[in-house]
């Protein structure tokens, strides 16, 4: 939490993440799905900084995005999830430097932040969406119930799924190490905890 | 045989001196057996750089745009003056234009955010129009932002009409560009083509909007018969919206 507590307005560049999730730029989609901007922004704050701040900033981040979008799903627990455990592997064992190991924790990362929503989401629209009435008449409540149902999910959301993940996972490699290397030499992974 | 002779003598000579008039006779009657073909595909050929070019027809498309334009309003303000003669909501209601500022067509979210909110008028729930026809409603509004649920999210439901066989749907996002058209009766006997509208008894959305069409159907989907639905607007390409109050 060096980098934190010494830089404070450091944490600022968290607003990034919002800007550009808004922002959506056009060039580095794939299948029209963008890279998940957070994942590439909390890997290196948390692999520098340590499982507090990690935690704290999954937290800030969660909320944020969570703000700009609807539908009763949160992406809060996942991020903070994440930021306790990159600031845990940022502190235990060798510094992670290789490109191949960040985009391999972005890769899981994202895969972990988007497994998250597909559960809520799943819990959400329960085991019940897409019956039918006694006498084979059509029961219109499930069908009105807004959100993703499972067999979307299992279709176009394992399509998303897989865009999101492979694009942060291409992506982290150069801008997370960019990142990692700037607030290491503004004093974060100075702390051993 | 005196006479037989002095007419051979005669005709002969004759023959051989007409024969280019004979000519021009055999062809002018040939023209004439054939109504004037010849004569008017020489006509077309050599007339061609004088026929009616690209700005005539530009008027003639200018006129009927006018025509449609003032049919069109003509039938709206009796379309309007009919539905409140049967207490039914107005088709017509006040439009307001909104800049796109943000855009995810694609992903867990598709929505678009407008650069209008609440200060203008805006509210949850407006129908949103595109050239083409809707493509979502209000799902959120800020003092000076509206957070537009696009017809593709998993999260839009809109009731529909399919007006030829007179049948309501729901129409659902799955995440992809194409939502489906989830039918109420089993048995809905539409096919693809069939234009969909919202339903001309809506009161959540206005009536009558133009909303796609049937690309393909399901008819033994389970629970419910459903339909593919290519929407009419180009919901990635489009920086202006227009706003219907409700």
């Amino acid at each position: 939490m060096v980098l934190l507590s010494r830089h404070p307005w450091f944490a600022a560049s968290i607003l990034v993440v919002p800007l550009l999730t808004l922002a959506a730029p056009a060039w580095p989609r794939l299948s029209g799905v963008g890279p998940c901007w957070a994942i590439l922004w909390l890997l290196p704050w948390a692999l520098a900084d340590g499982r507090r701040s990690g935690v704290l900033a999954g937290a800030t981040l969660g909320l944020l995005l969570d703000s700009l979008h609807r539908g009763g799903v949160s992406e809060m627990p996942a991020m903070m999830l994440l930021g306790w455990w990159w600031g845990r592997i940022g502190r235990l064992g060798a510094p992670v430097e290789r490109s191949f190991s960040l985009g391999l924790l972005a890769l899981l990362g994202t895969v972990v932040l988007d497994l998250s929503l597909m559960l809520q989401w799943a819990l959400r629209s329960g085991l019940g969406a897409g019956s039918s009435l006694p006498g084979g008449a059509i029961d219109p409540a499930p069908l009105a119930q807004p959100g993703w149902h499972l067999h979307d999910l299992a279709g176009s959301g394992l399509k998303v799924l897989l865009a999101r993940t492979l694009l942060t996972a291409l992506l982290a490699p150069v801008l997370c190490s960019l990142q990692l290397l700037l607030w290491r030499q503004q004093g974060g992974g100075l702390g051993r905890r | 045989m005196p006479a037989r002779r002095w007419l051979r003598s005669l005709a002969l000579p004759s023959l051989l001196q007409a024969w280019p008039w004979l000519l021009v006779a055999l062809a002018l009657l040939g023209v004439r057996l054939s109504k004037g073909a010849g004569l008017s595909d020489a006509y077309a050929q050599l007339s061609r750089p004088f026929w009616p070019g690209t700005a005539q027809a530009e008027w003639l498309r200018s006129a009927r745009r006018f025509e449609d334009t003032a049919r069109i309003a003509a039938l709206e303000a009796d379309n309007a003056r009919l539905r409140g003669l049967i207490g039914l909501q107005q088709a017509s209601p006040k439009r307001l234009t909104a800049p796109v500022i943000a855009r995810e067509p694609a992903g867990w979210w598709q929505t678009l955010l407008l650069g209008r909110g609440s200060l203008q008028g805006v509210a949850e729930g407006q129908a949103v129009l595109a050239p083409g026809g809707l493509i979502g409603l209000v799902g959120a509004v800020t003092p000076g932002t509206a957070r537009v649920t696009l017809l593709t999210d998993p999260a839009s439901r809109v009731g529909v009409w399919v007006g030829r066989t007179r049948h309501h749907g729901l129409l659902t996002g799955l995440g992809t560009p194409r939502p489906v058209v989830r039918f109420l009766e089993k048995d809905p006997g539409v096919v693809p083509g069939d234009v969909v509208t919202t339903s001309p008894a809506s009161t959540l959305v206005p009536p009558d909007l133009p909303v796609g069409v049937i690309q393909t159907v399901d008819a033994v989907a389970d629970p419910a018969p459903e339909a593919v639905v290519q929407l009419a607007a180009p919901v990635g390409s489009v920086d202006w919206v227009q706003l219907l109050a409700r």
